[in-house]
Parts: C-alpha cells; structure tokens; sequence
C-alpha cells in the first residue's frame, strides 16, 4: 500500500493555464513525460500527493471550458465535451433522453462532491479498468474525438483504453469530446456492485443498450467495466443478442456469455470467482429491465 | 514559480501570487484566513474540506489552488453570520447537529447547497447527495432533520 505524505508538500511544479487551444497546443507540444494534463483533478490530484505522478509541467484545461466543455444534440448525435462534469451529464435531459446508461453510472460517481468536479475527459483518459463512464459509452457504441495541435482523430471508446491507468493517447494529445449516436429507440441501462453504495470503486459494472421491435433485440451491445484490464464490449454476449427474441430464456443465455467474455482478476475487492458469477447476474437484471420498459405503456 | 490568483471569495475579490503545488483547502484554510475550511482525509473521501466552488459542493482538498482562478468559491462564513445565518446554519443550531464538530463547516456547506437547489429532495435522495460528508459522532439523523426543519422554517 502507498502511504500518503500528508504533511510533505507536493513537489513543485510549473503551472501552465492556456486560454485558447493554440496556447494549449503550444504548451502540450514536446513535453511528454514531464508534462499532466490537468482536467478535473480528482484523480491526479490524488496521484500528485502519492507521488504516482510527479510532473514538471501542470497543464491546466480549466479556462477551455467553453471550448471542451458542455452538452449538445446535433445532426443526430449527443455530444459531450470532454469537460463535462458528472453532475452536468446526471442533469442533462439530452443525456436522459438518449443515453440513460451513462445517466446511471455518472450519478453513481464518486460524491457530489466528486461529480461536481470530475469529468468525462478525465475519467476516460485516467484509463482506469473500473472507469465508471465506460462500459455505458462502450454499449452506446460511442466514439472518442482527440485533438492535438496536428488534427483531430476518433476512435471507438475502448481504443482510449491501453492497459490498466494506461491511455492510448499520443504525446500532445486530448480527449476533447465524446459523441453518442442520438437515437430514442435505444434502450439502456448501466448497474454495478460494489462493497458499498456511495464513493466506492466498482467491483463489477455492467451496461446493455438494445433497440426493441415486435419482440426482437435489435443491435445490442454489452459492456463491462473491473472485469479485465480495461473495460470491455462483451463480444459473444452482445452477437448472441442481436436480432434475437427478447425472452428470459435469452436474457439468461446472453449474461452466461458475459460472464464468459468477462477476464476478471481476483483483488482486494472481491475474487475474479465472485466477478464472473456477478457479471451473469447483472447482465440478466439489465436485459430483463430493458425488455420490462419496452413493453411499458 | 508563483502564478497569479484572482477570484472570489465569500462575495470579496481576492488577489495573491501564490505557489501553484498546493490545495485549495490549504490554500483557504492557511493563507486566506478561512479556517473553517477542514482538512480531514486530504484524499475526498471524509467532505471536511467542502466549499462551493462556482455554487457546485466540492472537496477543495482535491482542487489545486490555481484552478479557481476567475471563479467563486464560498465557504461556511460565507453562508451566513451569526446575526443572519443561513437556514442551514440556524437549525443545525436549534437541532444539536453537531459533536465533536470538525465536519460541521463541510457538512453545512453540502447541506446549504442541497436546501437551495434540491428543495424536494426525498430522504433517500438526501442520503445521496450527503454521502460525501462523513461524520462519526452524531449518525447524520440530526443533519437530515435540521434539513428539513430548514424547509419547514424558511428564510426567517
């Protein structure tokens, strides 16, 4: 276990608040391992007083809120900016409307506290297996925007994910926002354990999205989250899903292919035993309550 | 190397040069002169350290001091005086919401923040939005009814 230097100040550093993202760029540019980004700072805030990092440079995003920041439908999509915080995603009624699943998990972030400050960008680019905000925007097949000062790339949310606390950004690079396909017949649903309710990683997190028609699924996805070394799409869960009869004997089918595709590990929170056997539980809750709201009124 | 900070605090424009690797709860407690702000855990688990930041609660032993620079932050001395406390403050008062005392300023800056924004909060709810400020004296049932005898009381 890391001890905390509570009394020993953390090392300093070089503080760097751009203003517009040229500046950002020009700060970003070649300084690599020297170099945090700053987002909400509930995570590297930690990491700074266990000295898990330990920058030279400080690059703060905090005044681009305007430009990475906020939440929006358009053309079709729901778009998130990178510096939209917990408690902005569990308020918006775009993100009730179109992605219930990652509503759930954000209200079930850390503390109000927590969730007033700590943002999507972050948590995505943190890498943590157990992010909370992925397994959803995994399931919604939602997609990453990176920015850096050559261009912009996108990728499937799981490409974000390298190893555990590890990113698949490049050197001078950002989450700048993450875009969710906006489409109302999308069901979706996000539950976890945990060894409590509130401020607690999850031990296993699971989220469904599924479109159903005459008693048919139509594309569906499962995702789990602290079951690998970075949340994952349950493969041969959601195939088995797709374009099948929406039953309990399905539901049932599908969690037992999850907890299959599940690669858990055993840890202080519960055996990789324990993890599997909750994934199947989970999965079949999910899949019951998005059958049981489809043929609600 | 300093940079500069300007923001408000408590309703006052407050101006400093400071150095950058430091908290803003030890920012607030050490330099600004508001002590109410606690450090428990240092981490964000325990809520001691909670002020508004531009009228959102958060742990300010999780904010670096720097990053509210051009923002508001109001702490317990903010929310009220003795001669005109806020609701809040009056009726953790009248209820005995209170022990040994140290999470009190972080408790009622969460529970202030639940009254004017979350004004229909059921208990569950309540207990939600609170789970971030832990006290180990008083059980939180003193807490939630000075809460609720705030909504019943009003401004006064």
């Amino acid at each position: 276990m890391k001890s905390f230097q509570y009394l020993a100040p953390i090392p300093p550093f070089e503080y760097v608040a751009p203003r517009t993202l040229s500046e950002l760029f020009e700060a970003l540019d070649g300084n690599g391992k020297e170099l945090q980004v700053l987002a909400g700072g509930t995570d590297l805030m930690i990491a700074l007083k266990e000295r898990i990092a330990a920058p030279k440079i400080v690059v703060d995003l905090g005044r681009l809120r305007k430009e990475l920041g906020g939440i929006a439908v358009r053309s079709g999509v729901l778009r998130l900016g990178a510096l939209a915080t917990f408690s902005q995603i569990e308020s918006s009624p775009f993100v009730a409307r179109y992605a219930n699943a990652l509503l759930q998990a954000a209200a079930n972030v850390g503390t109000l506290q927590i969730r007033s400050i700590a943002t999507l960008g972050g948590n995505l680019a943190t890498a943590s297996p157990a992010a909370d905000s992925a397994p959803p925007l995994i399931a919604l097949g939602a997609t990453v925007t990176l920015l850096s000062g050559s261009g912009q790339r996108s990728m499937p949310v799981q490409g974000v994910f390298a190893g555990p606390k590890r990113n698949g950004l490049r050197p001078g690079e950002i989450v700048s926002s993450v875009e969710i396909p906006a489409n109302e017949e999308v069901r979706s649903a996000w539950t976890r354990s945990a060894v409590r309710k509130e401020n607690v990683l999850s031990t296993v997190s699971v989220a469904v999205a599924s479109t159903i028609q005459g008693g048919r699924f139509g594309p569906s996805r499962v995702a789990l989250g602290a079951v690998a070394p970075t949340p994952i799409l349950a493969e041969r869960a959601s195939d088995a899903m797709t374009g099948t009869e929406a039953t309990t004997d399905r539901a049932e089918m599908v969690a037992a292919l999850a907890a299959e595709d599940a690669r858990p590990i055993s840890d202080i929170r519960a055996s990789a035993h324990y993890r599997k056997r909750l994934v199947r539980v989970l999965t079949k809750r999910l899949i019951l309550q998005i059958i049981r709201e489809s043929m609600a009124p | 190397m300093k940079v500069k900070l300007r923001f408000k605090l408590n309703g006052i424009s407050r101006t400093d040069e400071i150095e950058p690797n430091q908290t803003l709860c030890d920012y607030l407690h050490d330099a600004a002169g508001t002590t109410s702000v606690k450090k428990g855990c240092d981490t964000g688990e325990c809520g001691a350290c909670t002020v508004l930041l531009d009228d959102m609660p958060v742990t300010s032993c999780l904010v670096l001091a720097p990053q509210v620079d051009g923002r508001e932050v109001v702490t317990t001395e903010g929310l009220g005086t003795q001669s005109a406390p806020h609701p809040i403050q009056r009726e953790f008062v009248e209820k005995d919401a209170v022990q040994c005392g140290y999470c009190i300023p972080g408790m009622i800056v969460t529970m202030s923040w639940i009254f004017d924004h979350v004004p229909k909060a059921s208990d569950d709810e309540i207990k939600r939005l609170m789970s971030g400020n832990l006290c180990r004296c008083t059980g939180y049932l003193q807490q939630i009814e000075a809460l609720k005898s705030a909504r019943k009381n009003g401004k006064a």
